[in-house]
């Protein structure tokens, strides 16, 4: 049985990522409005709009072909921090060659390999109420999950499961970085939307690799 | 709130304002690229080029800057949001492609400096000459070694560019708008909010009664919320801050600019400037050169940010040089 990840898999993987995004992007703008200026919802649209149009613009089957294409797509949007961050994030996780299909363990690495890029580019860490309290347990999951034996369906859930416990964490938090930080103790009681944002997108990820396991099996 | 604003499509915003500004100014400026603004003519071969980047809805700032004597290029990001970096990569390309190397100018927030940091590293491992210079001149907010730029950046523009249009070198330019910078200090009041003009959403609430010191360029809250001031107080206030930051002393020369937020009038912030200069000749403090009108806004925010800046014989005749830009403009 394959579970590896493959050009189909991510494919789908961020087809459904968008669509968790189209589908909460009022709520995002909403949470944004609270702490920010209430346009992340747009952000975000336009930033998974931006790596399907790079997904679907090529027809590579290297996986870090795709997800550096995928970053550098979303890192030509306007979007401020959000996109920023995305798009070195995905950029990130395509600069080690994971060939045409790759395991549980190497996505593991990969993500871990955007996750250091991001904390390169950002001075934020975990508890800044930032997109960080949601991408940095998401990845540190997804790796544990991976060196327990975990395929890549098992070790996404997982994943998705700490960036929705992570981004549900901001509720409480004061902001600390970027503009939000001047906000202080105004910014707490509501969810940070670039978390909310993280959280989405695995659980997109999550749902694609899920379903795609029922239909290999049909 | 009802927002009353004459726009069409939300999304299109940018793009219009752009396209408005650069068939208002054909002989100055024009577009090139996706949102970024050029000079109508190129600086001369062999001249550094000064670049910056940054979010919308600041107008004139950035792009009203971009001209003889100042600017080169400026990459217009979305309403308050930092253009995307693959953007500032191509604008720097640009800039660079006569071989002359370029200074990127970027305000500290977040976002302007994460997709100008990628933009650097990108042009660099190109072999690209590049350097980049961060404004962050903003005394309020807690964090000292964290603070935003806000209109100083149209001072540095000045003098490193008319560093830039001497032919000096690309880390002469630096040299020069890093003292700029390293000597100048700013702080914002608000009195009234504005409103996003693609949400409509009001940026930041204030009593009817109330200004609040230290608001930043996209209405971040500031620290000192209190009941609204004359005009006279206020400026005192201010300056008391502002000259307690930069240190300076009796027999000093010092640039001021005020900088109108979009909705206080040029009346206000004639009556501010007129204590301003009281209170500095009163310590003996040299006031050389000073601006005052609307340089970087906030939509229809009231209120105006107050910079002074610690000159020297080279900054002020730096400041005094040629500059044509449709914004400032030095005869």
């Amino acid at each position: 049985m394959s579970a590896g990840m493959r050009r189909e898999e991510l494919v789908r993987m961020f087809a459904a990522a968008a669509q968790q995004i189209r589908r909460e992007h009022e709520r995002l703008s909403q949470l944004d409005s609270i702490c920010g200026d209430g346009d992340h919802g747009t952000t975000m649209v336009n930033a998974v709009e931006a790596m399907e149009t790079a997904m679907n613009a090529t027809s590579a089957t290297n996986v870090s072909v795709l997800l550096k294409g995928a970053g550098w797509g979303v890192l030509g949007v306007d979007g401020g921090a959000s996109s920023a961050i995305l798009g070195t994030f995905f950029a990130g996780m395509g600069v080690t060659d994971l060939g045409e299909e790759c395991d549980c363990g190497q996505f593991a690495r990969s993500l871990a390999a955007g996750l250091r890029a991001v904390q390169k580019q950002s001075k934020a860490t975990a508890g800044d109420k930032t997109m960080m309290d949601a991408l940095v347990p998401a990845v540190e999951t997804f790796a544990a999950a991976a060196a327990d034996g975990s395929d890549v369906r098992e070790a996404m859930k997982q994943a998705a499961d700490a960036a929705q416990a992570g981004a549900d964490a901001t509720k409480d938090m004061v902001a600390r970085y970027g503009r939000a930080k001047f906000l202080g103790d105004k910014t707490r009681g509501c969810e940070d939307a670039g978390a909310v944002s993280i959280a989405l997108l695995f659980r997109g990820f999550s749902v694609a690799l899920s379903e795609e396991k029922e239909d290999s099996h049909a | 709130m009802h927002m009353k604003k004459f726009i069409n499509d939300p999304k299109r915003l940018v793009a219009e304002l752009l396209e408005g500004y650069t068939l208002a100014f054909p002989e100055k400026v024009r577009l090139s690229g996706t949102n970024t603004i050029v000079r109508a003519q190129a600086k001369e071969a062999g001249k550094v080029r000064l670049v910056t980047l940054g979010g919308s809805g600041h107008e004139p700032g950035l792009s009203g800057f971009v001209g003889e004597g100042m600017l080169d290029a400026s990459v217009a990001g979305d309403i308050f949001a930092a253009p995307g970096a693959v953007k500032c990569i191509e604008a720097l390309r640009a800039a660079c492609a006569g071989g002359e190397g370029a200074l990127l100018i970027v305000l500290n927030h977040a976002g302007d400096v994460l997709a100008a940091n990628i933009a650097m590293q990108a042009v660099e491992a190109e072999g690209l000459k590049v350097r980049m210079v961060l404004t962050q001149e903003d005394i309020s907010g807690p964090d000292p070694s964290d603070r935003r730029g806000l209109v100083g950046c149209v001072a540095v523009y000045k003098v490193a560019g008319a560093a830039a249009e001497r032919g000096a070198s690309l880390d002469e330019c630096f040299e020069v708008a890093q003292r700029m910078e390293r000597n100048m200090r700013t702080l914002a009041v608000a009195v009234r909010t504005a409103t996003h003009p693609a949400t409509g959403q009001a940026i930041f609430d204030l009593g009817d009664d109330e200004m609040e010191i230290g608001m930043g360029q996209h209405g971040e809250a500031g620290t000192g919320r209190m009941q609204l001031k004359s005009a006279d107080e206020t400026a005192e206030i201010m300056l008391e801050k502002l000259l307690a930051d930069l240190g300076v002393r009796g027999g000093e020369e010092l640039l001021v600019i005020l900088n109108g937020a979009g909705a206080t009038t040029l009346m206000e912030l004639y009556l501010i400037f007129r204590r301003v200069a009281k209170v500095l000749e009163a310590k003996k403090i040299r006031l050389v050169r000073s601006a005052v009108g609307e340089f970087i806004t906030t939509q229809e925010q009231a209120g105006f940010q107050m910079m002074i800046a610690r000159m020297d014989r080279e900054l002020i005749e730096l400041w005094d040089a040629p500059a044509d830009a449709p914004f400032f403009a030095k005869l």
